[in-house]
């Protein structure tokens, strides 16, 4: 339990019209992993991450980073947006400066860090996220996908602990999608952070995800790993998602056709493994 | 945005743009003040070939860019030029109209010329200026000059809103369209109502989402960045002395002859 990163317990958010938008959230995010929130739109995710970064005030509850319980004061909120950052849905909400470098720079300056020090984290957040060469570039210039890898360069400029992504994939091209996640990937395998991934997009979730939470209408639903969370496809329909293509696939072979696929499988290199198993066994 | 592009590409960009500044306030202020026609046509080449030779800027741009102050100015010109004057008065080239006579004298002509020389020097000035900074780094530069703050922020933040707010214009107003919006006059003033209203709404919606996500990001009231490092701007300052120095010898040997 005290692997997590970010943990919170009972968590209850209202809006001012009294809409309870969390309603009690239990969730932990273990240390140097990626964890991915699986919600349809409204479920609540967005309202979630403001919390985490205190952006929101939780009406009760409690949010701890490392096992301490956060302070929702002027002080214990900033120690909090420190260590917890949070990359928007889309970039042009959170790029306000139309110079790539400047906008870059904002957080670190925020941190009270020497110019020198932020100088060095800006160019290193840029080499990270591949975006060197966008430096002389006007931030409306720049493509959607670009615009996510400066906004991603403007939150690991802070270096966070914990960095939270809202819907690091939507609108997206395919090749984008597949870029933006191997980022994450190397972010997470070489800075050793814990990384949040909000989607909708199941079928990254088995690719990159190493534990996940069903969120909806301000409550988690389930938990578990990439198995748990698939092997009950109903409940994740009951939510407005799916099973990933290749795991509803699976699943009709084995329902349907009464193939003896014995494990779930969501990927297609597990597919391919266990087809492969088949055939072989038939052969036999 | 017409400038804007050439700003970027300018081989002058990463130069600082104090120097660039100052460089176009010391042209700018001698011009206006001590400005006759030698001085603004000096001027003029002089800002015109720092532009297209330093700062790497291709002629035709320049030119293009010339061009479009230059209808206003002559039209603003003609009528100064243009005046009337009692019937007796000796003119160069003049119609009668009732008791007076309508035309040009040497002094008119003179002023006019005088005029219009002077605008296209301080006109190139500024495209000196405009052409090879980026306003990003113009703000920061005024921020050293220690202009305040709020109004910097505003540039900076109306600046890079301008193009998400014409975006969001364009794409409503093409979605208009696509549904036959804009046919026919009143149809078209009811969609630009419809637009207008929209766009509002949304750079309200947006300003909400901005300021949260400023917040994450440790915003505390003031909108502190770094920039990259300039290269040193020595050149400016040096030519900023020569100019002004071709400047004042153009008006010297003007006042000494006229």
């Amino acid at each position: 339990m005290t692997n997590y990163a970010i943990e919170t317990r009972d968590l209850v958010y209202t809006y001012e019209d009294g809409t309870r938008a969390l309603d009690g959230i239990n969730f932990g995010a273990q240390t140097g992993k990626i964890t991915g929130i699986l919600g349809a739109n409204g479920a609540g995710k967005s309202t979630l991450f403001l919390n985490l970064n205190g952006v929101h005030t939780p009406k009760s509850g409690q949010v701890f980073i490392q096992g301490q319980p956060v302070q929702f004061n002027r002080k214990g909120i900033q120690t909090l947006r420190k260590d917890v950052g949070i990359v928007f849905q889309d970039p042009d909400n959170q790029l306000f400066s139309a110079d790539v470098y400047r906008d870059i720079s904002f957080g670190a300056v925020n941190l009270g860090l020497e110019d020198a020090e932020v100088h060095r984290r800006v160019k290193w957040a840029m080499e990270k996220t591949g975006i060197t060469d966008l430096k002389d570039k006007p931030t409306h210039a720049l493509s959607f996908g670009q615009k996510k890898r400066v906004a991603i360069a403007g939150v690991l400029v802070m270096e966070p602990k914990i960095m939270i992504l809202d819907e690091p994939t939507a609108g997206l091209d395919p090749q984008g999608v597949s870029d933006i996640m191997h980022l994450l990937t190397d972010i997470r395998q070489q800075l050793g952070m814990t990384i949040i991934i909000a989607t909708h997009d199941m079928d990254i979730v088995p690719l990159y995800c190493d534990y996940t939470y069903l969120l909806s209408d301000g409550k988690m639903k389930a938990s578990g790993t990439i198995e748990q969370m698939f092997s009950n496809p109903e409940l994740l329909r009951d939510n407005h998602l799916r099973l990933p293509r290749i795991a509803h696939l699976m699943e009709i072979l084995r329902k349907e056709d009464g193939l003896q696929i014995e494990k779930l499988v969501s990927t297609i290199g597990g597919a391919r493994h266990e087809i492969k198993r088949m055939i072989q066994e038939n052969n036999q | 945005m017409g400038t804007d592009r050439y700003a970027y590409q300018s081989r002058l960009r990463h130069m600082d743009p104090v120097a660039k500044l100052v460089l176009t306030f010391a042209t700018v202020t001698v011009c206006l003040f001590c400005g006759g026609i030698t001085t603004g046509i000096v001027t003029l080449l002089v800002m015109g070939a720092l532009t297209i030779l330093w700062g790497g800027v291709r002629p035709r741009a320049f030119l293009k860019f010339l061009r479009i102050p230059m209808t206003f100015l002559l039209i603003g010109c003609l009528t100064i030029i243009v005046e009337g004057h009692p019937a007796e008065t000796p003119v160069l080239f003049g119609v009668p109209v009732g008791h007076s006579i309508w035309g040009i004298t040497p002094d008119s002509l003179y002023r006019g010329v005088c005029i219009m020389a002077k605008s296209m020097g301080v006109i190139a000035s500024v495209y000196f200026l405009t052409l090879n900074t980026p306003m990003t780094d113009l703000t920061l530069a005024m921020r050293r000059l220690h202009v305040p703050q709020l109004m910097i922020e505003l540039m900076d933040l109306i600046y890079r809103f301008i193009f998400v707010l014409s975006d969001t214009a364009n794409q409503i107003r093409t979605a208009q369209d696509s549904r036959l919006g804009y046919q026919g006059f009143r149809r078209s003033i009811n969609s630009m109502g419809t637009l207008a209203s929209m766009v509002f709404l949304r750079a309200w919606h947006k300003g909400d989402k901005i300021f949260s996500s400023l917040e994450s990001r440790g915003y505390t009231g003031m909108l502190l960045t770094v920039s990259d490092t300039y290269e040193n701007g020595t050149g400016c300052y040096i030519w900023a002395a020569a100019v002004a120095m071709i400047q004042l010898s153009c008006y010297l040997a003007e006042v000494q002859f006229m």
